[in-house]
């Protein structure tokens, strides 16, 4: 099954550069559809607003956490099948334990390449 | 009391010691006592065993960051400067500039490993301005409800931040967790 490239994704972090940088490498990767938002609760606004493809989120956020907009998700009917990816610097071995067992599809080290992007969106979207 | 009655009774032989005299001894061990749980509350052993050297720590992996992710895009800039105008010219160059993008990410790690250090200074602030006051005022010490919050909150959500020297868990390590 090829990428739906027309998907609309998500990516949640509160610094503008990391946005700007996973906005630019999904470009490279051919999807144009993204939005953004600043932290777990202004992602969880948009997710009621529109139906996303992918989330790809930070986990390192205040007022609300990546972890805590992942158990969000997982909780809400309409939402709970929404493919989400964690990209964080959080890679102790707990924290990914952690997000697998709250329902995260793939779980991404920064720093991190656009190779790596692409094989865990495949991985996750059905590729 | 116990402090009236051993001050009566100091030497060989029993002396009249004037009432006054045994309030002024009493409140000044008392507060040399309470000078003394000030400075314990300073933890001044934890600062200097962990804190100071985690921020001393965090500081040398932020210049190093920069300095790698500075010399990865003057890097990447130079190769595209030095690349023949052919065919392949932009994905050559496409190639390169997700170097930059990648290079760029030390951003976010590095704003992250400040604020660990910019906390420790926050605590040694706190700390040393709660003593100054106590030893003046001779204010009683106590914990900070506000902090307390602040630490269940980032244990229960393992708001760690980065790890020193790159990250915990490799990623072919996290992979294997998800395959």
């Amino acid at each position: 099954m090829a990428l739906d490239l027309g998907m609309p994704i998500l990516v949640v972090d509160d610094y503008q550069t990391m946005v700007r940088i996973i906005r630019n490498l999904l470009k490279q990767l051919g999807f144009e559809e993204v939005d953004d938002a600043s932290d777990g609760t202004a992602a969880l606004a948009r997710l009621k607003n529109r139906k996303y493809g992918l989330v790809i989120s930070d986990w390192n956020m205040e007022p609300m956490t990546g972890y805590e907009l992942l158990r969000h998700v997982r909780a809400d009917e309409a939402l709970r099948t929404t493919p989400f990816i964690m990209v964080t610097a959080e890679s102790k071995t707990e924290n990914v334990i952690a997000a697998k067992k709250a329902g995260v599809n793939n779980y991404i080290v920064k720093p991190f390449n656009a190779a790596t992007l692409k094989s865990k969106i495949e991985a996750v979207c059905g590729a | 009391m116990a402090m009236a009655e051993q001050a009566r009774t100091v030497g060989k032989a029993p002396v009249t010691v004037r009432p006054s005299l045994i309030r002024e001894l009493i409140d000044i061990a008392d507060y040399i006592a309470h000078v003394r749980k000030e400075i314990a509350a300073l933890r001044a052993n934890e600062l200097t065993r962990d804190r100071l050297p985690m921020a001393h720590e965090e500081l040398g992996s932020v210049v190093e960051a920069t300095a790698g992710a500075t010399n990865s895009i003057m890097t990447a800039a130079e190769e595209i400067l030095g690349l023949p105008d052919d065919k392949n010219y932009r994905a050559a160059v496409e190639a390169r500039m997700n170097d930059i993008f990648e290079a760029c990410t030390f951003q976010d790690i590095t704003g992250q490993r400040i604020s660990k250090v910019s906390e420790s200074l926050r605590q040694l602030e706190g700390r040393l301005s709660r003593f100054a006051s106590a030893v003046k005022a001779k204010d009683e010490g106590g914990v900070d409800p506000t902090e307390v919050e602040r630490r269940v909150r980032a244990e229960l959500l393992l708001l760690n931040g980065p790890q020193i020297k790159g990250p915990a868990t490799a990623q072919d390590e996290i992979d294997a967790l998800f395959s």
